[in-house]
């Protein structure tokens, strides 16, 4: 049996390579660029360095957060489009909360984090209660709550929430203590990435070896067994909707209080989507997750340079994203279609 | 093993002709390969003219309407737009030839299961074939909607339609039929003329061998345990009109009826999973409408859900994962591996591996992984509800035995069936269910098979 | 005319034009879902209609031609997710979220390999206000043609027929995956007129985001709609209303972001008080396997 699941799994990571080195070099042969300059570029500017590679860790962790999210509530049957709400608002939450009220060392960080998994759990539980109570599509609802978080962030940081001075569209700058502290130095890889590594772990854990995570996968694999089988079905898919952004909207504090020391509506570049992508490749599984969001992170940071030293524009990275999430989208056939 | 191994099989026109065979045998991938629908690895299929299949769960589409679907994909045409009026004027002629009275405006999903079976009968016969193709037509049959049935069967093969009735019921097919092939494993074991043979013959060949005997039953001291008055209940369109009955512990309880009565509704009502109005009690509480499945769990009933792919098993986890299922809370950690074994064994589980992937396992492993655990979780109260659905006779006979053995041991079993032989071999006591009312009560000792056929059709 | 009927009459107009694009959009997807396919990806759809057009349009000087470049652009796009859902059988959201993601960075791929830009095209010529009222009124027309096409033709009666039941259309000798795939492609086409007008008749360039989640309130409409046509467009025009009422509640003094939320808002709770009460076509997304 686990011959078969890694047989199939190597054939999709078959496929992942075929799109991306094959989309990819296609489009650098649009930009009138070689593939091979263009990869270069990429791979390069990837891990070329020390510094570079504390680069991509950074990506991979910023994508690592939303991923493990996604992946929980696509365990327990649910597609959470709207991590990357969520993890605005966590950002946000950490941004203001940390600048608001400084606290010492041993107190910010944990406040600082706990606020956005606070705030992000909050969002995604919005969806997740329309889902319990209304049996509401919670993709509709995350999507449209994506936009209202980013209109909502936008509208706080720069009115009533004000920080930074008018027009600043950011949160005051975080006090030292509140700022997660370098893994490596003079990089902007910070403790987050063991975070979010010791994160994917408990999550593993949890969903093999818990009750909890047995109801979970069971709610998603076989709704009516589980639900015969005293299955709360309505209380799983809130508590996973909102565990979901939780997650979420801890990596949104993690970039707030580690990468930009401060909160502002440019801190991410669609972490929350490509994070979908990276919880397909991962196979749903924390521990490959982490794996996929390197890739992943490798993409991210390495299409930075691919752009400065190539000439191949970054949406290529986006384009062979979507593509992935395309070709992996029969990884997991979402059991949530049974609502409106 | 093939589904379908070496099969020769000849249907002449005018004639009736059954294929039996327990289930698992190949009875219906063989008609499905005669109809053309399941391409053979080899072998040929001919037919001198058009083949009809109406099938066992009938491929109508729920929300359009009688005409809509009697003339899929053959609706008669004005320009670009269909003609109604000759739509339904075509069906209500058909209705008319063979004497199959529907109207062609309602909404099949509205219809009885028998006026639902004479749409997808028009269907086939709207083509006008040459064969036709019935898979178990009579399982949603009242007894004397079948004799119906076969009437409309006889006087189409008079009009030189070759005929071929796949079913298990032995009765029918002597009643009816003029020859019969019998399937064993995928093959043809044996052909008989009807006439020259007999139900019994045909029963042994179909098993190969004697039927297995059922577990014996023990004389049990029966105590109060489920008291149900005025039960109502609604499960999607199953409906329950209050019921009034009692289970004991230590007796099975078999409600006898036709599918699609309101079994469901009682099943469900018993899970837990849909709220009810009337009385419930058991072990001298009540239960509440408002109660989850959980808390029906946690007082000792177990339900035995009628689709064990949909509503019992997670198919892509492990034997042991399923077995689990239903006792997560209440199962340390530590035993799973224990809990699975013990069901593997006294089950007969095959493969006897815990690893082994539920959907893998064939039906009748799959039905003894559920009965199984529901069994070992050491309910007071068990809800059999089509415990033996399409599984084969062996499996069938062990399952029925463990029911048997339970009900020995004290537990109440209530058993819905839809098969009147199962519940005529196990239950002590036999209620009838039909329009969601329960009609009729009888003692094992004096069960009267014609008075329980006709309360089970509706008649008083 | 007084000043207040004046304002009635500007804001039922911008109601119009801020719900054609919604109304391509839906209806597309109401022909996808009736087939049985939810089709995530009409974001993705409008587009690629809006940066087809425009490009076409620059390149050849003909906004007719751009028109028309869009709409088989739309379709292309739409075949991918058909292509997926039907032969692939795979998750029809996740693919959906897929394509918006690869439709909108292959849009800004575009905009810098032709424009040598990110952001925005430059402006080319456009259909202009004959243009957009024909497309307007086009709307309508297209609503009312399909609600027709599913109700009383036979390719319409094999679609409803998919999307409730596939398995029993196939022993009609219907080919369910077929139908599905062209029903998702027509739909694909109808939705990228969405694009086209909001790029090309409403404007005369393309920018980067200028679609902003409009596909996704479309799908929202296709709910409260109860996947009909009619419904749809009704929804859509409710959706419209409330974006257009965003100018003048902003210069009323209400903030510029909640009333750029206020579509959103109100497909968000209209979801929440129709949801569980209407019935989608029974296989809607439900991948269709052939056994």
């Amino acid at each position: 049996m686990s011959a078969l699941l890694r047989s199939r799994a190597f054939r999709d990571v078959a496929v992942v390579i075929v799109v991306v080195f094959g989309v990819g070099s296609l489009a650098m042969l649009l930009a009138h660029v070689s593939p091979i300059d263009g990869f270069g570029a990429l791979f390069d500017g990837a891990f070329g360095t020390r510094s570079e590679l504390a680069e991509t860790l950074v990506q991979t962790t910023s994508l690592l957060f939303p991923a493990l999210g996604i992946a929980l509530a696509f365990r327990a049957g649910l597609f959470n489009i709207g991590a990357e709400g969520q993890l605005i608002l966590g950002g946000f939450a950490a941004g203001w909360l940390g600048a608001q009220f400084p606290l010492p060392g041993y107190l910010a960080i944990p406040m600082v984090l706990l606020a956005g998994a606070l705030a992000g759990g909050v969002w995604g539980a919005i969806p997740g209660f329309l889902r319990a109570r209304f049996h509401a599509n919670e993709v509709i609802a995350t999507l449209m709550l994506n936009v209202v978080a980013f209109l909502l962030a936008t509208y706080l940081v720069n009115g009533p929430l004000q920080q930074g001075g008018a027009g600043a569209s950011e949160t005051a700058t975080l006090p030292k203590a509140a700022q997660l502290p370098d893994l490596i130095a003079d990089s902007r890889l910070t403790w987050a990435f063991v975070i979010a590594l010791v994160l994917a772990f408990v999550l593993r854990w949890v969903l093999q070896r818990t009750v909890f995570g047995y109801e979970l996968r069971a709610a998603g694999d076989a709704p009516e067994a589980a639900k015969r089988a005293g299955i709360d079905l309505a209380r799983t898919a809130f508590v996973a909707m909102a565990l979901s952004g939780a997650i979420a909207g801890l990596g949104g504090a993690t970039i707030v209080s580690g990468v930009l020391h401060r909160f502002n509506t440019g801190l991410s570049p669609g972490y929350g989507f490509i994070a979908i992508a990276v919880a397909l490749v991962g196979n749903l599984d924390p521990l490959w997750i982490v794996v996929a969001a390197f890739a992943f992170g490798v993409l991210q940071s390495g299409g930075v340079a691919m752009q400065a030293e190539a000439g191949v524009p970054r949406d290529v990275v986006s384009l062979v994203t979507g593509l992935v999430i395309i070709a992996l989208a029969g990884r997991r056939v979402v059991s949530s279609l049974r609502s409106t | 093993m093939q589904a379908v191994d070496g099969v020769d099989l000849e249907l002449f026109p005018g004639e009736i002709h059954a294929l039996v065979g327990e289930n698992g045998a190949g009875k219906s991938t063989l008609a499905a390969i005669a109809y053309g629908a399941v391409v053979p690895d080899e072998g040929t299929v001919s037919a001198d003219g058009v083949v009809g299949l109406v099938h066992q769960h009938f491929k109508l589409i729920e929300r359009l309407r009688v005409w809509e679907n009697v003339l899929l994909n053959r609706e008669p045409r004005r320009g670009w737009t269909i003609d109604v009026a000759a739509a339904r004027a075509r069906v209500n002629a058909l209705a008319a030839t063979y004497g199959l009275a529907v109207d062609p405006d309602a909404v099949v999903e509205t219809l009885p299961v028998g006026i639902k079976q004479r749409v997808e009968l028009l269907r086939e016969l709207d083509r006008e074939p040459s064969v036709l193709l019935l898979d178990e037509p009579t399982a949603a049959l009242a007894p004397s909607e079948i004799a119906s049935f076969f009437t409309t069967i006889t006087a189409l093969a008079a009009r030189g339609t070759a005929i071929l009735v796949v079913t298990h019921k032995l009765a029918e097919v002597i009643a009816y039929s003029q020859r019969v092939t019998v399937m064993r494993a995928g093959r043809v074991v044996a052909r008989h003329v009807t006439g020259e043979t007999s139900a019994d013959a045909i029963a042994r060949e179909m098993v190969g061998g004697e039927v297995p005997a059922l577990a014996a039953r023990a004389a049990t001291a029966p105590a109060p345990l489920l008291e149900v008055r005025g039960l109502s209940a609604q499960s999607a369109t199953s409906a329950l009109d209050d019921a009034t009955f009692e289970v004991r512990a230590g007796e099975i309880v078999g409600i006898a009826g036709i599918e699609g009565n309101g079994q469901t509704a009682l099943a469900d009502a018993l899970a837990g999973v849909v709220p009810f109005t009337g009385e419930l009690r058991f072990d001298g509480e009540e239960l509440r409408p408002t109660d989850s499945p959980a808390a029906r769990l946690e007082r000792g009933i177990r339900v035995i859900p009628q689709d064990r792919r949909h509503e019992a098993l997670v198919l892509s986890w492990t034997v042991r994962d399923n077995v689990v299922l239903g006792r997560q809370r209440t199962l340390p950690r530590a035993a799973y591996g224990d809990a699975a074994r013990e069901v593997i064994e006294r089950f007969d589980v095959r493969p006897p591996d815990p690893n082994a992937i539920a959907g893998a396992l064939s039906g009748g492993n799959q039905q003894k992984v559920v009965v199984g655990r529901t069994l070992a979780a050491h309910a007071k109260l068990v809800v059999a509800y089509q415990p033996t659905r399409g599984i084969d006779i062996g499996a069938a006979a062990l399952v029925q035995s463990r029911l048997i053995e339970a009900r020995n041991a004290g537990v109440g079993v209530l058993l819905i069936s839809f098969e009147l032989d199962e519940i005529f071999a196990c239950a002590d006591r036999v209620l009838v269910i039909a329009n969601g009312k329960f009609a009729g009560a009888f003692e094992r000792a004096t069960i009267d098979r014609g008075r329980v056929g006709a309360l089970m059709a509706g008649h008083a | 005319m007084n000043a207040t009927l004046a304002a009635i009459l500007a804001i039922l107009g911008l109601t119009l034009v801020k719900a054609t694009p919604l109304i391509y959009a839906a209806l597309g997807g109401v022909l996808s879902e009736r087939s049985g396919v939810i089709n995530i990806g009409l974001e993705g759809i409008l587009i690629a209609g809006a940066f087809t057009s425009v490009a076409v349009s620059g390149a050849t000087g003909s906004p007719i031609l751009g028109a028309l470049a869009g709409v088989v652009a739309g379709m292309l796009i739409a075949a991918i997710l058909a292509f997926a859902a039907t032969r692939l059988g795979v998750d029809q959201i996740v693919a959906g979220t897929g394509l918006n993601i690869a439709a909108l960075a292959a849009a800004a791929f575009g905009l810098v390999l032709v424009y040598h830009q990110p952001g925005a095209s430059h402006e080319v010529p456009a259909l202009g206000n004959t243009g957009e009222q024909v497309l307007i009124v086009l709307a309508f027309v297209a609503a009312a043609a399909l609600q027709f096409v599913l109700a009383r033709t036979p390719w319409g009666l094999r679609v409803r027929a998919c999307g409730e039941d596939p398995s029993a259309a196939e022993s009609a000798g219907i080919d369910a995956l077929r139908t599905r795939f062209w029903a998702v492609v027509i739909g694909g086409a109808i939705a990228s007129l969405g694009g086209v007008f909001l790029s090309l008749a409403e404007l005369d360039l393309y920018s980067d985001g200028m679609t902003a989640g409009r596909g996704f309130i479309a799908l929202a409409a296709v709910i409260f709609g109860r996947w009909t046509p009619l419904g749809a467009t009704g929804a859509a025009l409710f959706f419209g209303f409330f974006a257009a009422l965003q100018y003048s509640l902003q210069r009323a003094g209400v903030p510029s972001e909640l009333m750029q939320a206020l579509p959103y808002l109100a497909a968000l709770v209209a979801l929440a008080g129709f949801a569980g009460r209407v019935r989608a076509p029974a296989s809607d997304g439900v991948p269709y396997i052939r056994p």
